[in-house]
């Protein structure tokens, strides 16, 4: 008996909804094994986030307004860390993801430095914990050395647990509902105390998330939507779609913004 | 008198044929002092010299004829297939003795690990990196649950399909039948037309 | 090939045979338990994933009612508090001169051996400082002190005492209300960063993402007041800087526009509100008249003058309904904070939004007998008088329970003085060293909580009667010996004979005892046909709430309005500095107890984006005429003491204001909290004056200014982002990185 997977993960983040809590980030550090930010990589710019805020200003005080970006891989389709990478390290997979495999990476960073988001991190330095700490380890993710690059999976370990347990073992359909309340959804995801962030299949018509695909790709008729792709324009067709952040009042001598 | 010339590039060859020499040399040597399954040797002995045969092997060949799974419990439920707890082992030998001297040895030993309360640390025979994740469970269902006479097999046979014929085993060394290496993984997935995804694996 | 087998672990070559296995333990396997996290700044229901005895990640409990599967920056960092290297395992008592850093690891046997000695022998001088706490371990805290004839304060550095305060008079109880954010319509805060760390941010953060869905409802407003340019702040559609201590002039102005242009819902008693004087008792209140005392800006989002821009808002939170007013922070740290926070917290009845859905939502009483729903609110003054009576030898023993005042509370106030003595005796029950236990004289390991009972009546409850449960989740790791602070308190009890009121063996079994009680009630959200089946549906759940069982409105509203006007005073600031200080809690360390794990330290700043350090927050207009840059190492000095930070130059800080986060100057504990350079750590604590809030006696932190001098040292400063100011600029219109849109510009 086989099972054709068919997903088509995608991600959807309201811009109106982040507050800027830093949730997700410590939530993706412990479920992925992340090396941990000590000073001296602050210093040296060296320090990462598989998922980051990104903070711009705007304006100056007092109608000065600081707006909130997470930004995390983007799970590109047209991807331009793909084709650059020389082993084969980072492909494209038949879900959508874009997969980094580890064992595989050199450590060329060829991929980085093409990547438009700058959501590819490279281990300059051997990440360590002390013993203790390491108890606390995912073991589920590997645990990467020094020259591999790495980046946000969509928690693929928890896809992959997903499809196992409740595709393959209880034989039923998969959707956010059942992702979200069996702990399937990428840690991120299921951090955010606001429901900023929302996971699921762009190919299910039960889940959240395919509403804004449709809308995005302008299938049911409606092109006034919130939702855009950040750096869209460059062409590399991502899999995160933003909704715009509400400016309830006009700021002064603002410019309009999409 | 030899041109200078020829001196340089005979130098230059030597030490090339002599560097790669010494290159494999040196893989060769890191191998056999390597602990399997990677190495070319053995596998060290194990702590307590467990026969399969006696305890797996069918009737007919003077075992018990034990289905894999009642010791290796795990292998239908999770990822590894894990050995017993020597509890298990326990509740029949405290009673059951070995057929000589040198069997009844290795039981004393069982018995009083247990009753010291000292776990016991096998020499581990399959192996695969910290960057595999196999999924025990998902491939007994797979070969057990099937719709075809090939995917519909008892587990015990299921686990000859990586492991050999383990049951007929005195002592299990690795890379007795399957390499398990990734080109055996993939070769088997294409077969059953099952994901072959890096990340169903690595993650 | 063989090169692979140089780098393996020894234990990855071989395979264990545990001795004995629990039947249903699947190898690799999975659980999750629920249980209390309790590194945030209340406590949160929380589930923890188990492998095979090991603690692994922390999420939100979806069942549980505050937090409803949502968690906290803070959440995860259990998982590091339990597995710290600098963990303390055993027993440590002191092998020397005070402070000399020599402690003896011993048994637990001895160490109680001589506490109990030590109780025994100062029976009636003895005194217990803990965090504000509830639950059993409260319970069986105070019975304990209480049998040894001392007192237990419940300490905080930035303490809540004048929001209770605030709370009691205007609501008429002192159990803190819910703020159902989720289906309000306008929130108008003051003060409070409640989306960061104010009281309970995960449960506010929660309502906030309903508050601001369009798709299903009207999307939100919410206009926030507040000295610096907070967390908060960023996410209000309207943000008002303000001077500190002004912020109750604002809100009673707000209260005359609702009223003169009777805005009011038809349900409110605005006779009964100004005692019969209606709209004339306010007048001094007028917009035009307190408009230019505020130091608030007069250009805030297009409007024209500051009396302009009270009537805009006030229209607009008494229009919106419901809307909530919420006050907090700052805004209560003024020596007129009372004041403030209760001409704020009055809005909500001008507004009928109490007791209402969208509103301030009451909390009932807890519903089992003893464990009261609210913590004792103790301020600086409690500790003054505290140290007063170790100097006059009142008090020779002295129980820190899990809290650092040492560190938490400004030196001034001398307390390290008074503990750096042989004539106190000093136990110290902590996981951590840290500034004030490296006066004791014996430190007594606790369990953290992920290997501990406990049990909470959450402050708030999201409406209705609640009581989480935390169970052990994993047992401490071989090599340690952690106790639980509950179990050793009722231990010490016992051998003296003092456990009259504690009837219980341990914790455990009080919280089985209090599982029968709520067995008894026969109502709630925990079933069970037998005690023991409830028991296991407790502790799998989580918790036990009963929605039905609700808070009332107690509320005395008669002559509400003149008796907070008659509490304004001008707020007293002290020193002549150049600059308001507004400290503030740090989004990941807290007030500083979370400075021991690398994952609260290594997070950014959400406005800042520095990490590891303390920053000093200055108008990016001010630094300029200074000749301040980013990275300048700069000297805050009050009258009190100075400190050193590293400049941030901030386009968003109000030029008259300088921010400093606490959190950071400690030097003791981990290395991950003490390792630092000259100049780019500091506890802004050490230099806040001695100002009390007028009627609670609370430490009226937002009361200090301060001047600043550039060093002429510059560090490197340790944040995420890059080295450009942030700014979108040189883009196509159209493609910018985040867009934006005005409401109802969109469909949905």
């Amino acid at each position: 008996m086989v099972v054709k997977i068919e997903h088509k993960w995608g991600m959807v983040v309201d811009l109106d909804k982040c507050t800027g809590c830093q949730g997700c980030v410590v939530a993706c550090q412990a479920e992925n094994n992340l090396p941990i930010n000590t000073k001296d990589l602050f210093m040296q710019k060296r320090a990462f986030e598989w998922i980051r805020i990104e903070r711009y200003w705007e304006g100056d005080f007092p109608n000065v307004k600081a707006r909130y970006l997470p930004v995390m891989c983007q799970h590109c389709g047209n991807a331009p860390c793909e084709p650059v990478c020389p082993v084969y390290a980072t492909y494209h997979n038949d879900q959508g993801l874009n997969v980094q495999v580890y064992n595989r990476c050199v450590g060329t960073r060829y991929c980085i430095n093409n990547c438009t988001y700058q959501v590819r991190f490279f281990n300059f330095w051997e990440p360590t914990w002390p013993e203790r700490l390491q108890n606390q380890l995912n073991p589920d993710v590997t645990v990467r050395t020094r020259g591999i690059t790495e980046k946000c999976t969509f928690c693929v370990q928890r896809i992959r647990r997903a499809e196992i347990t409740v595709e393959r073992r209880e034989r039923t359909k998969l959707n956010d509902k059942t992702m979200a309340a069996r702990n399937f959804m990428p840690a991120c995801v299921q951090a955010c105390p606001t429901n900023a962030l929302m996971f699921g299949d762009q190919n299910n018509k039960e889940d959240k998330i395919h509403g804004y695909f449709e809308e995005l790709h302008g299938h049911d008729g409606h092109s006034d939507s919130r939702g855009y792709r950040i750096l869209e324009e460059i062409g590399t067709d991502p899999s995160v779609i933003y909704l715009k952040k509400v400016d309830q009042f006009k700021m002064e001598h603002s410019e309009s913004h999409g | 008198m030899i041109p200078k010339g020829n001196i340089v590039a005979a130098t230059l060859v030597g030490l090339i044929v002599a560097g790669i020499t010494g290159f494999i040399l040196l893989v060769v040597a890191i191998s056999w002092f390597s602990n399997a399954p990677f190495g070319l040797n053995d596998a060290p002995a194990q702590p307590i010299a467990f026969p399969h045969t006696a305890h797996a092997g069918t009737v007919e060949d003077g075992g018990l004829g034990m289905e894999c799974e009642f010791c290796h419990r795990n292998v239908t439920k999770g990822d590894s297939a894990t050995v017993p707890a020597l509890q298990q082992c326990w509740y029949c030998h405290q009673k059951v003795s070995g057929g000589d001297e040198a069997a009844q040895a290795e039981i004393d030993k069982l018995v009083t690990a247990y009753s010291d309360g000292v776990p016991v640390n096998w020499e581990r025979v399959h192996r695969l990196p910290d960057h595999v994740r196999f999924v025990h469970e998902a491939h007994i269902r797979h070969f057990t649950q099937g719709d075809t006479p090939e995917t519909q097999l008892e587990v015990k046979e299921v686990c000859t399909v990586c492991h050999g014929e383990v049951a007929k085993m005195e002592e299990v060394q690795p890379k007795q039948f399957q390499s398990l290496k990734m080109g055996t993984c993939l070769d088997c997935h294409r077969k059953y037309d099952v994901p072959t995804d890096c990340t169903i694996c690595h993650k | 090939m063989g090169a692979v087998a140089c780098d393996v672990f020894e234990d990855e070559l071989k395979v264990q045979s545990p001795v004995a296995l629990p039947e249903d333990l699947v190898k690799g396997k999975e659980n999750w338990y629920a249980t209390l996290c309790r590194t945030g700044p209340s406590s949160e229901g929380v589930v923890v994933r188990v492998i095979e005895g090991r603690a692994k990640k922390i999420q939100g409990n979806p069942n549980y009612p505050t937090n409803l599967g949502a968690q906290g920056v803070w959440s995860d960092l259990g998982l590091q508090q339990l597995y710290h290297p600098d963990r303390l395992s055993n027993p440590l008592r002191l092998n020397g001169e005070k402070a000399s850093g020599r402690f003896d690891s011993i048994t637990w046997g001895r160490a109680l051996d001589e506490v109990s000695k030590a109780l025994e022998s100062r029976d009636g001088a003895v005194a217990m400082i803990s965090p504000p706490m509830r639950g059993h371990s409260a319970v069986i805290a105070d019975e304990f002190i209480k049998a040894f004839g001392g007192k237990r304060i419940e300490f905080e550095s930035l303490d809540l005492k004048t929001y209770r305060s605030a709370i009691k008079n205007i609501f008429g109880q002192d159990i803190q209300p819910h703020y159902d954010i989720g289906n309000a319509e306008y929130v108008l805060s003051f003060g409070a960063d409640f989306l960061s760390t104010w009281v309970s941010p995960t449960q506010w953060q929660v309502g906030y993402g309903e508050f601001r869905d369009s798709e299903h409802s009207h999307r939100g407003i919410m206009t926030h007041v507040d000295s610096r340019f907070s967390v908060t702040a960023s996410n209000a559609d309207r943000w008002i800087p303000i001077t500190p201590g002004q912020e109750g002039k604002l809100a009673l102005s707000i209260a005359y526009v609702i009223i003169e242009e009777q805005l009011y819902p038809s349900g409110v008693d605005v006779n009964s509100l100004t005692s019969g004087q209606g709209l004339s008792s306010l007048a001094a209140y007028s917009p035009e008249n307190i408009g230019n005392q505020l130091g608030a800006p007069e250009h805030v989002l297009g409007a024209h003058s500051v009396p302009e821009l009270i009537r805009t808002v006030a229209r607009e939170f008494a229009s919106h309904r419901p809307a909530i007013a919420i006050g907090g922070g700052t805004a209560g740290a003024s020596t007129n904070g009372l004041f403030n926070l209760e001409a704020i917290y009055l809005l909500n009845h001008l507004v009928g939004s109490v007791g209402k859905e969208g509103g301030v939502i009451l909390n009932p009483e807890s519903p089992v007998k003893n464990l009261k729903a609210t913590s004792n609110a103790h301020t600086l003054s409690d500790l003054e008088e505290l140290i007063r009576d170790i100097k006059s030898s009142k008090i020779k023993m002295l129980i820190m329970n899990n809290v650092n005042p040492v560190y938490g509370s400004p030196d001034w106030i001398g307390l390290e003085a008074v503990l750096n003595s042989d004539d106190i005796y000093l136990v110290s029950i902590d996981s951590f060293m840290n500034e004030t236990n490296q006066y004791a004289d014996m430190i007594l390991p606790d369990r953290n909580f992920i290997e501990d009972w406990g049990n909470d009546v959450p402050e708030p409850a999201a409406g209705y009667q609640t009581i989480g449960i935390q169970q052990p989740i994993v047992n401490p790791l071989s090599d340690m010996d952690p106790r639980s602070s509950s179990d050793v308190l009722l231990s010490l009890a016992q051998d003296l004979g003092k456990d009259g009121n504690m009837p219980w063996k341990s914790l455990e079994d009080a919280l089985k005892g209090m599982s029968d009680e709520l067995f008894e009630l026969n109502r709630g959200s925990v079933s069970g046909s037998t005690k023991q089946e409830f028991w296991s549906n407790l502790l799998r759940q989580g918790g036990w709430w009963d929605k039905s069982a609700v808070g009332q409105d107690r509320s005395n509203i008669s002559g509400l309005i003149s008796k907070v006007i008659d509490k304004d005073k001008e707020p007293r600031l002290s020193g002549d500095g150049d600059f308001y200080l507004v400290p503030f809690l740090h989004n990941s360390l807290l007030d500083g107890r979370n400075g021991d794990m690398p994952w609260a330290q290594g997070t950014p700043d959400p406005i800042t984006s520095v990490a590891w350090q303390t920053w000093i927050e200055i108008n990016d207009k001010v630094a300029n005429e200074r000749g301040i840059r980013e990275g300048d190492v700069i000297e805050v000095k009050s009258g009190a003491s100075s400190i050193t930070g590293i400049a941030f130059v901030s386009p968003a800080q109000p030029p008259s204001v300088i921010s400093v986060p606490l959190g950071q100057g400690r030097t003791k504990g981990s290395a991950y909290a003490t390792d630092r350079l000259d100049g780019e750590s500091a506890n802004v604590l050490d230099i806040i004056e001695n100002n009390k809030i007028e009627g609670t006696e609370g430490l009226a932190w937002a009361a200090t200014t301060v001047s600043i001098t550039n060093t002429g040292e510059s560090l490197r400063i340790a944040k995420f982002e890059g080295d450009y100011e942030s700014r979108e600029v040189g883009f196509t219109e159209g493609e910018e990185l985040i867009k934006t849109t005005s409401p109802g510009d969109h469909d949905h």
